[in-house]
């Protein structure tokens, strides 16, 4: 990709990702370690809602559901409720907010990231390494690839060890409202 | 005082019984083997949905194992998202901790999971002894020091790790069909903690 066609994909994802309100989108998750015959394939729906209600609600193989709010993490596993606090865990609020920007796409942040452009067929892809020691043990790379429209359409996290988690959403549909009860454990 | 003796004595007796002596088991001559079927397939990636209790603590996540080759498996705990949490690798008498998070990294933790993931991988064991109980077979082995019963030879339904003739941690596979059991539980006794695994593929 060219410098100029970076500076213009990175414009694009900024103004999109700024104009967020809601993201309703199914998801499909594929976890790939290197020692197994096939990737785990897990799918659902995400719920977004700015500035920071994230919930990923997990509907085959298993009912699961993660919500992301004010400070919290509410799990719903197959209707055993729980929460954690992370409030006091900086690696938690990263992989949060992290997990926030990745969904919009906007990671555009130099001092946090070593940040790579390319061009593959019709679609950008931008590799996003975190300068965190901390964070880069636990993921190394993140690579987002955007349709033309600067949206996010996969988003691949990968590990120091190679393995992956590669989320591909679908019926991707952004700032129609979003009852705030979704976002309720 | 004689009395107090006799019953001192045999409480005595009775706490330090041997396992087999404390459930009126019955020793036979067999010449049976003893296979652990469950995670033996090279070709299969075993993936279970995973609920850990400790104390009153309930954590989530997905385990999966395969079986690399013979003796040599690999065993992975991930989040439900697929954040890596551990990763193991047994490998013939050897142990590797290939990863884990800095948080769970304590000694005593990556032994106790040692310890009950090689019980569930352990393929071929040579049974000690076999005995008779009610309704069936139980073979008794060892896996490093550590005496084991194996219930339902042949096909194996329960484990029992033992010390000095007391149940310590309980493995029930439920729901079995074709060598994979749909449902495992590690349950220790002498500490509250418990896995649940629910085969999901």
């Amino acid at each position: 990709m060219t410098v100029e066609e970076a500076s213009n994909l990175k414009l694009k994802v900024k103004t999109l990702a700024n104009d967020v309100q809601s993201i309703s989108s199914d998801f499909t998750q594929y976890k790939h370690l290197d020692f197994l015959d096939n990737d785990i394939k897990s799918a659902g729906k995400l719920a977004f809602k700015a500035p920071d209600l994230v919930k990923w609600g997990y509907e085959t193989p298993f009912k699961y559901a993660i919500i992301f709010k004010e400070n919290k993490i509410y799990i719903n596993d197959e209707g055993n409720k729980s929460n954690i606090d992370i409030g006091r865990s900086k690696l938690f609020k990263q992989l949060n907010s992290l997990i926030i920007s990745s969904v919009k796409g906007d990671m555009f942040d130099e001092e946090k990231f070593t940040i790579n452009y390319y061009k593959i067929d019709n679609t950008s892809v931008v590799h996003f390494s975190p300068k965190d020691e901390k964070l880069a043990k636990f993921i190394k790379t993140f690579h987002i690839k955007f349709n033309e429209a600067a949206d996010v359409v996969e988003v691949k996290m990968i590990e120091s060890s190679e393995d992956y988690t590669k989320i591909i959403f679908t019926n991707k549909v952004l700032n129609q409202p979003i009852d705030e009860a979704v976002f309720n454990n | 005082m004689k009395r107090f003796l006799i019953i001192s004595i045999s409480f005595l007796f009775f706490t330090c019984a041997s396992y087999p002596k404390k459930h009126n088991f019955e020793e036979i001559e067999t010449s049976n083997t003893l296979l652990n079927p469950y995670f033996s397939d090279a070709n299969k990636d075993y993936v279970y949905k995973a609920t850990i209790t400790i104390y009153d603590k309930v954590f989530g996540g997905i385990f999966i194992v395969k079986k690399i080759e013979l003796d040599h498996h690999r065993v992975v705990f991930t989040t439900e998202m697929g954040n890596k949490i551990l990763d193991f690798t047994f490998n013939k008498g050897a142990f590797e901790v290939n990863f884990i998070l800095e948080d769970l990294n304590r000694k005593l933790l990556v032994k106790l999971l040692k310890k009950d993931f090689k019980v569930l991988i352990s393929e071929n064991l040579v049974p000690q002894a076999t005995y008779k109980n009610k309704k069936e077979l139980v073979s008794q082995t060892f896996i490093d020091h550590d005496a084991y019963f194996y219930f339902g030879t042949p096909i194996i339904h329960k484990i029992v790790r033992t010390n000095r003739g007391k149940e310590k941690v309980v493995f029930t596979f439920s729901e079995i069909s074709d060598n994979i059991a749909q449902q495992i539980q590690i349950q220790h006794l002498n500490i509250k903690f418990k896995m649940l695994l629910k085969s999901i593929n």
